[in-house]
This record gives structure tokens, sequence and C-alpha cells, in this order.
């Protein structure tokens, strides 16, 4: 059985190994992408551009969708429509099948990890190989990415050695240099090997049917250049409309996911190899995606679809650098995961994540398309408490609240109450370690603080009574 | 409409560029810092003279060529067989042999460091992708500000390349990954060396991929 949320942050706070890592790798994405937001002409102007380029794109989104399926027939190639990701993976089997093809490598993708293609393909006995380092590593090791750019966020350097060393029979080292070149060395074959590349898609450009993929290692550009197949695969959200959108959108996310200029390549794919090129896919396809994204689309959540991946606010969030990727349970972790997660599962399947944000707000902050996560999280949060069948506690509880919150007196009253009672449960060094039920949820995994003394009624009052009399005294002259 | 459409504010570019900054220099500096080697030279004679000093250093054995029409200098087939060295074309796997490869460049984006380099007939994608070490041959002319320019460019043509070439790259740099602890790691499934020789004083007179 799967671990409730609560259940896989408590596994995390203890595993003192993915604490390093997480706490090595978020604070270097972190301050990388200040300073590289920082340097630009504008950050906030630009943030908005952005912002508008994607809503652009979502107001036509229909419209820009067939446009990019007619431009890409233009170019040559073709176009597949999946309603959901069993439909995603059977196009996939049977264009193996069409083509002959026993090996795949893919470069990253988050769809297919949303379709669990990989399990599909290998059910037919088709091989599959990740080609991103990360992404090998995470395959060797039989787990599942835990960052959106950054899969093996969660692994340290000296879990990654020993793992390559037991799997593959690298000698051990602690050089994360001589690990990739070793996985290089392990990786050229697969290429020459593989008889189709299945990539990702960062943006698919409606106006000349362009499909991009940005990367760093070249290994997605190896992938979808090396064998005789291509299939590029997206979810409905990721087309927009003019490559001038693109130019902001695509510098704003190299900056805001590893702080660079542009990411090393940035592969723009117009279907297969032309006639007369000398290398290249001799076929393309594009397969669309939706998989509950249309169910998205048009209701208060559709700025959730203008996310273009970048994983600023994952390294933003105090609960992502906390507990990292794997106890938000599915593909997409962090703030940006708490939205859409439940929101393509359905409120049931996760219902822990819109809790799992202090509402602090860093993500809104670092997210380059201005997505107010935490008013979408506060949304979910209603939409459960609606649809639920609240506790009879919680229920109880809620009345008392607002009954005393109506009343200034008693809520004057249940103040000093509280706050008497934080100073009898406080210890020495003035905080409260455990509460008593039904407050004993909130000191599991924190101090709760010792109220104030005098309380801010008090001084406020107390002010007010002074300005009155310097006020009178004033008044005399 | 999910979204009121919002009126549409000027597009700013994304880089700061000083207006009277020298474009070259600054792809220079751009480009080294994303770990590319930049060669300077005046001259088409002085490129072929880099060009051979590299391939001699690298011992080179077997090269993945641009076709010389699509090189801003003529010479470098006859370099390579006066070095003894090698083409290969056609199959992957012949061509995963090759120890480098040598390609032109269509543009470069100065604050970025960026090369664009376009498919087409007589240039192949492996020359870039599947080699050890990729020598691009620049001119300093095909050098624009940013990837902004570029696209104003192209969009001036009718956006023609991205429907006649099947793959646009934009290469910044060498091959990195940051995957192992955010640390980054240079030379990972792509190249793992760039070299650009840049060209002064030459107009590139490629054709269009
Ligand atoms: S929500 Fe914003 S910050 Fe988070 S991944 Fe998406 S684009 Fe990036």
């Amino acid at each position: 059985m799967t671990p409730t949320f609560q259940q896989a942050v408590r596994t995390a706070l203890k595993d003192a190994q993915l604490q390093t890592a997480l706490d090595r790798g978020t604070t270097r994405s972190y301050n990388a992408r200040l300073v590289a937001m920082a340097e630009t002409t504008d950050a906030a102007a630009l943030r908005r551009q952005a912002r508008l380029a994607r809503e652009r794109a979502l107001n036509r989104l229909p419209e820009l969708l067939e446009e990019l399926e007619r431009n890409v027939i233009a170019n040559g190639g073709h176009v597949l429509w999946a309603r959901d990701a069993h439909e995603l993976n059977q196009h996939v089997i049977a264009l193996c099948k069409q083509h002959g093809v026993r090996r795949v490598i893919k470069g990253k993708s988050m769809v297919t990890e949303e379709s669990e293609l990989n399990h599909a393909l290998e059910a037919e006995g088709i091989e599959v190989t990740e080609s991103d380092l990360g992404e090998f590593i995470i395959q060797l090791a039989g787990e599942r990415p835990s960052h959106i750019i950054a899969p093996m966020l969660h692994k340290t350097k000296e879990a990654t050695a020993r793992l390559l060393h037991e799997k593959l029979g690298m000698p051990l080292t602690d050089e994360p240099e001589a690990m990739t070149r070793f996985v290089r060395g392990v990786m050229r074959q697969k290429y020459l090997e593989a008889d189709m590349g299945i990539s990702g898609v960062n943006f698919a450009i409606a106006e000349t049917g362009t499909i991009v993929t940005v990367e760093n290692e070249g290994n997605n550009r190896l992938s979808i250049s090396a064998p005789r197949v291509h299939v590029a695969v997206m979810g409905i959200e990721k087309v927009i409309a003019t490559w001038e959108d693109f130019a902001v959108l695509v510098q704003l996310l190299a900056r805001s996911a590893t702080g660079q200029r542009l990411s090393v390549y940035n592969n723009l794919i117009s279907g297969p190899r032309r006639p007369g090129e000398p290398d290249g896919p001799e076929h393309f396809y594009l397969i669309i995606m939706d998989n509950g994204r249309g169910r998205i689309f048009g209701t208060e959540y559709t700025e959730s679809l203008a996310c273009i991946r970048c994983g600023a606010c994952l390294n933003a969030c105090p609960v992502y650098q906390n507990i990292g990727g794997h106890a938000y349970g599915w593909v997409y972790p962090g703030p940006i995961g708490s939205i859409i997660s439940p929101l393509l599962l359905g409120p049931t399947r996760a219902p822990a994540l819109p809790y799992a944000s202090s509402l602090c707000g860093a993500c809104q902050a670092a997210c380059p398309v201005e997505i107010a996560i935490p008013d979408l999280l506060l949304k979910l949060r209603r939409d459960l408490v609606q649809a639920g069948d609240p506790s009879l506690g919680w229920r109880v509880g809620m009345r008392v609240w607002a009954w005393m919150f109506r009343s200034p007196r008693l809520y004057r009253w249940g103040g000093k109450l509280a706050a008497w009672l934080t100073r009898l449960l406080a210890d020495r060094a003035g905080r409260v370690r455990r509460l008593p039920p039904p407050f004993n949820g909130w000191t599991e995994s924190r101090d709760f603080p010792v109220f104030g003394a005098p309380s801010f009624r008090e001084r406020y009052a107390k002010r007010l009574r002074e300005a009155q009399h310097a006020d009178g005294v004033n008044g005399a002259h | 409409m999910p979204f009121s459409e919002a009126e549409m504010p000027e597009r700013l570019p994304v880089t700061r560029l000083a207006p009277d900054e020298d474009l070259k220099a600054r792809f220079v500096s751009e480009a080294e810092r994303v770990r590319a080697h930049v060669h300077c030279v005046p001259d088409a004679q002085a490129a072929l003279a880099t060009l051979r000093a590299l391939l001699t250093t690298l011992q080179a054995q077997r090269a993945v060529v641009w076709d010389e029409a699509h090189l801003p200098v003529r010479g470098v087939v006859a370099l390579l067989d006066a070095l003894g060295i090698a083409r290969v074309e056609g199959d992957n796997h012949a061509v995963a042999t090759a120890d480098v490869g040598i390609t032109g460049a269509d543009a470069a984006l100065a604050t970025t460091g960026t090369l664009v380099l376009a498919s087409g007939r007589g240039r192949p994608r492996m020359a870039s992708l599947l080699v050890p070490v990729h020598i691009a041959l620049l001119t300093e002319d095909r050098i624009v500000p940013r990837l902004e320019d570029y696209i104003a460019a192209q969009r001036a043509q009718g956006l023609r390349v991205f429907r006649t070439s099947s793959n646009v790259t934009l290469i910044s740099g060498s091959s990195r990954t940051s995957d192992i602890e955010m640390h980054p790691v240079f030379g990972v499934h792509g190249p793992l060396a760039l070299h650009i020789v840049l060209i002064e004083n030459l107009r590139g007179e490629m054709p269009a991929a």
C-alpha cells in the first residue's frame, strides 16, 4: 500500500541522506535563480510578459492546437491525439509495432511519467533506456524522479556512486565528473542501437509547427536525432502562439530553472529529416495528450496550465526543501504539484496536498509566469471541505471558532485563556513542545510559540488611551 | 476565453546590453563563461592555421564535416587531406567513430554566447553532436545582439528556416549537467569540448540551410 502523505513526510524528515541532498540541491538552485533574474533588463516586466504570452496561448488553446497540427503535418510529421495516459501508451506501442522497434531511448518527459510509459513498453518486450543522466540513475535505482528538472535531487553523490558501482561496476569515486563520464560511456552505444527516440516538449510553436526541447546534456538531441523514429509527447497546454513569445519564455525558463542565460541545447524540431538532409529521423510523430487538462481549462484553476515546469517554486518552498519530491506521492511535486496532482487525478486521490503549504508565498514570488499558487491552494482546500464530509470534530470545532470570533468579548476572553495556557505549558526555553489534544497535531512536527504579553489588544488599548490623553493636553493650548 | 485580453506592453529584451557595447567582445566573454573555447583570428588564412593546430593537438584521425559550401572558409577539405584525416559520413555507427566535428554557424547571439546551427543538405547534425570535440567556424558578421534579434531576422524572412530545416539548434557552450547535487559538470552526452574559431574580417558567404 502506498503510504499516506503524513507517513511519507515522517519518513522523509528522518532520512538524513535525503536531508543533506535537499539542502545542497535546493539552496544552489534557489540562489542561482535569484542572481540570474536580477541581471535581466527588468525581472518584473519580463515575468509579466511571460505571463501574458501564456495567457494568450491559453485563450486560444483550441485554435492554436489545430494550427500546430496543420503545420506539423506541413513539415512532414504526423499528429496523434490522446485523451488520457492509457491512449498515449497505446499510440506509442502501436508505433513501435508499425516500425519494428525493439529498443527505445528516451529524453526527459514528465508526460510519460504521468502515463508510466516505460512500464507499458517493457510489458510489450520493448527495451527502454532513459538518457538524461539523472533519469538514467533513477531508472537504475527503480525509483521515481523527485524534482521536475533535477530528477535525482534526493540522491547524494555518495549514494549515486554506490549505485553505479553495484549495478554497472563503476570504480567507486565521489567525483561527479568521473560518474558523469562513466555514464556517458555506457550511453553511447544505446543511442546507436535505439530504433526510436522519445522526447518531451517544452514549447510547441503553433505558427511553424515546431516543437522545442530544452536541455543541457545533449542526450535529448541525440535521442531525437540518432534513431530512425522520433516521437515527441506533450500535454495540450504546451502550445504557444509565436516565436517572439518563445524568446521570452525560453530565457525565463533557463534563468528560473538553473540560473543559466540559456540552456546549453535548445532543439527546435520541425518534422522529420528533410529530403537531402544527411541525418535525423525518417519519421516524426507528435502525440498531444489531454489526461485531465481539458477539465481544468476554463475553470478558476486555468492558470495552473500556464506552468512552464521550471521547478523554481519547488526550490523556493520551505515544505519541499524539507520533505523532497517523493512525499508528494505522484509525478509533480512541490507547490505546483500540490495543485495539478489533485486537479489531474481527482481531489480524493491527493487530499493532503493542498494543505502541504504554509501559504508563505515564496512559490508565487519565484514563478516566472506569476501563477497565484497560494490562492489556488486555498481554493482547492475550499473545494475539499465543500465536497467532503468533514468529521464531527471538525464541524463542531469550526462552529465554536466562528462563534468565538463573532463576539469581541469571547474573543478577548479566549485570547487571555490561550495566552495563560501557553505560558503554563511552556518549557524553560519558552517554547511549547507539546499541546494537549485536539491541538497536538500542531506540535507533532513543530513547536508552538508562547503568546506575547501584554497582548496586542492590551497594548493597542493602552496606546489609544495615551494618544487620547496627549490630544487632551494639546487641545488645552 | 479564460483570461481577459490584456493590452500587450512593449516587448522588452531579456538581456542587458549597453548601446555602444562591442558585440564581438560580449559574445566571446559569454561563450567562454559557458566553457566554449573561442579563438579569434583575423582572416580565413589564420582560421585554417588555427584549425590545423587544433586538429594536430587533438591527434584527430576521423572527422565529420559540413560540406565546404556551408563553411565560411575554403580549404578545409584540403587541410584534412593534408593531415591524413579521413572524412566520415552516412551511417551513425560510422559517424560515431569520428573524433572531431567541423561545422559553420548560421548566427551567434552575443548576450548568451550562443551558436545557431540549422540542419540541411550538406549539414549533418551529428557534426555538432555525436563527436567528442566540436569545432565551429563563425564569421563576425553573423553575431547578432540577442535571441530576440535572431528571431526578428527570421520573422523578416517569413520564418522560413523553421519550416525548411528539420532541426535548428541553439548551442550555448559545452554540454553539461547539474543532476548530481546541482553540481555543474561539463561534457556529458554532447561534445566534451566546443571550439569556436571566430573570424573577424570575413563576410560569411554560406548559402542558407
Ligand atoms: S508553477 Fe511557476 S515556478 Fe512552479 S514550476 Fe511552474 S512555472 Fe515554475
